[in-house]
């Protein structure tokens, strides 16, 4: 019973590819309890495989979640244009609401970069797959030079991204470009998507370049493989795959296999924003308690 | 499957020259040229003229390539020089967004073409969504269609009739294709929806025409085709040729063959330094069934590493990489390079 009562009481709504690998994320930590899972479609394959994996279950969507708490926290798997409501509702009841949907409307946070502002809020943004594999790197190469401009071109394989993913892509470019812009004080990012059909499905890369001025090549490098390093802390299956720098110019490529989890190797750009979410509800219920 | 003989529909010829072409000359060609082609196309009826960066609106990038004009300029100019025929834009949700899309119609793009990998036509629900709202004609396409069969790509297709795409079809953007696999597929789109049936043709393997006749044999009526082929990788469907071979097939497409040939030698003059070749590079790309898009790149990166362009699109066509993956084709070359030490 002491153990339980350590445990922070969370919900996770939606019950999609990224609703169902955090149900099993959660179940795996210490210090998470999931108390329910909430999608909108009974015969949903999510909610059925949920209900399959032990997890309290209700297709009662949001309503269900606010009826069924107050919870500690709740992580928002659904989609950009149902989140705001999902906010609405969910900000009387106290809780955290953690978004992993690019509305990019809570406080933006990346465990190593920013996780340290997350205890001053309660509604947290996780910007996208592509930012949290993104934003450790850019973030530690801005503290090198001063990027003029940040390019960063995603390719997750196509079974790795639900229909939610899909309809949202304006919304995850406009939040993952905005997220980049800022956490590295840049005046123009531009993010472009990919979605590839190839079989075997190809593991989830992203390429960033940086155009910046006076780049120390020795320190430039040493910050990205410090940065990743970090990341591979809580993504097992994160690593740079190709790093060039060239006057004015730095090239580097990271790719993300899932490990460790019921996801398919190549699904690395769930198990990355999945994994930055329950560290972070972790590391809230570390400093709540 | 339809063993009806099917009505015989005019062909609507598509002109993407001042699209795909970009992909020919690094995304340069500057408004003059727009301009004159634009008008020489006009004159010769061409139902459709579209312009762009070569991947579309939104696309201007480093990754691709960055285009010499924005997109505002290149469609004002063009819609400036178009009467009689309709201007089109293209644009690959991920590349280019709605910001994009509402941009281009306001400058004046009447038919709006939204892409998607040919697994991938769940992408372009949106976006359709927002053509239709803003009163352009929205079709929607599949790229790289060689990479799934022809049940598949009906399936797709339908998916976007549903969307509400005013025509559907699909993209030979590798250049792969035999004349049996076109017909094959065409047939197949052509019995799962209910609005025209889009084909656009590569001639990496010298099949560009070929193809484009046996998609018109087998129920498309919309095809693309660009002035002197000028497109990506070894060219279009070469537009003029196919204003005559359809003649000859007996089929009306409204273009005139004096002024279509007189546009494509304004082309000729004014867009390209040559009219695309099927040079090696571009054999191996269609074969491999990699973009026709990379050819520049991979031309330009394989001399940079000293890897054969061959052996880098073969290598390309192993991992599958799809248009918009530039960034593989480093990576890959200096595997390559490292294999061969």
């Amino acid at each position: 019973m002491a153990a339980d009562e350590q445990r922070l009481r969370v919900a996770v709504l939606g019950a999609g590819l990224i609703g169902i690998d955090l149900a099993d994320k959660i179940r795996r930590s210490a210090k998470l309890e999931l108390a329910l899972v909430a999608g909108r479609d009974r015969d949903s394959l999510g909610l059925r495989r949920a209900a399959d994996m032990g997890h309290p279950t209700t297709d009662g969507g949001i309503h269900a979640v606010v009826e069924g708490g107050p919870f500690d926290a709740v992580f928002d798997a659904t989609n950009a244009d149902s989140h705001p409501e999902h906010w609405a509702a969910l900000c009387p009841t106290g809780t955290t609401l953690i978004d992993l949907t690019p509305t990019g409307l809570g406080t933006v946070i990346v465990p190593g970069v920013n996780s340290h502002r997350m205890a001053a809020h309660r509604h947290l943004n996780l910007v996208s797959c592509g930012g949290q594999a993104t934003i450790p790197v850019l973030h530690a190469i801005a503290q090198r030079c001063t990027p003029t401009y940040i390019e960063v071109v995603s390719t997750g394989a196509s079974a790795s991204a639900g229909r939610a993913t899909r309809l949202n892509l304006d919304q995850y470019i406009a939040t993952t470009s905005a997220a980049i812009r800022t956490f590295t004080a840049t005046p123009d990012a531009k993010v472009m998507v990919n979605l590839s059909p190839a079989r075997p499905a190809p593991p989830f890369r992203v390429a960033m370049t940086v155009l910046a001025e006076a780049i120390r090549t020795a320190p430039v490098r040493t910050s990205i493989a410090t940065a990743a390093q970090a990341v591979r802390a809580y993504t097992p299956g994160y690593k740079v795959t190709s790093l060039a720098v060239t006057p004015g110019r730095i090239s580097v490529a990271v790719e993300v296999t899932a490990s460790g989890s019921r996801l398919p190797r190549h699904a690395g750009s769930v198990d990355i924003i999945n994994a930055a979410a329950v560290l972070l509800a972790e590391q809230s219920a570390a400093t709540s308690r | 499957m339809d063993t009806h003989p099917r009505k015989r529909p005019r062909i609507l010829l598509h002109d993407p020259t001042l699209r795909d072409g970009h992909h020919a000359v690094g995304h340069q060609l500057d408004a003059d040229q727009l301009r004159a082609y634009a008008t020489a196309a006009n004159a010769a009826k061409v139902p459709v003229v579209e312009v762009g960066h070569g991947n579309g609106l939104g696309a201007s990038s480093l990754q691709i390539g960055r285009a010499a004009l924005d997109d505002a300029t290149m469609l004002t100019t063009v819609r400036e020089a178009l009467t009689s025929s309709r201007l089109g834009v293209f644009v690959a949700p991920g590349w280019g967004t709605s910001h994009d899309l509402v941009a281009a119609v306001h400058n004046g793009a009447d038919i709006v073409r939204i892409a998607a990998h040919c697994t991938e036509a769940d992408v372009t629900e949106r976006h359709l969504d927002v053509a239709r709202d803003l009163g352009a004609e929205a079709q929607g396409v599949l790229l790289m269609s060689h990479m799934t069969g022809p049940g598949e790509l009906a399936e797709q297709c339908a998916l976007m009739a549903t969307f509400g795409a005013q025509a559907v079809g699909i993209m030979d953007s590798a250049g792969h294709y035999l004349p049996a696999d076109v017909t094959e597929r065409v047939h197949a789109v052509a019995d799962a929806v209910d609005v025209p049936v889009i084909f656009h043709g590569h001639n990496n393997l010298g099949l560009a025409v070929a193809n484009s006749l046996a998609a018109v044999d087998a129920g498309a009526s919309v095809i693309d085709a660009t002035a002197r082929g000028f497109g990506a990788g070894a060219g279009n469907t070469q537009l003029e040729v196919l204003v005559a071979v359809l003649e000859r097939h007996g089929i009306e497409t409204g273009i005139g063959l004096r002024e279509v040939l007189a546009a494509a030698d304004i082309a000729a003059d004014r867009l390209m330094k040559a009219p695309p070749s099927i040079d090696s590079t571009a054999v191996a790309s269609g074969l491999a069934g990699v973009f026709s898009g990379f050819r520049r790149p991979v031309q330009q990166i394989a001399r940079a590493e000293g890897v054969d362009p061959v052996d880098l699109f073969l290598a390309l066509g192993e991992r599958q990489a799809v248009a918009g993956q530039e960034d593989l084709i480093g990576d890959v070359a200096r595997q390559l390079k490292a294999a061969t030490r």
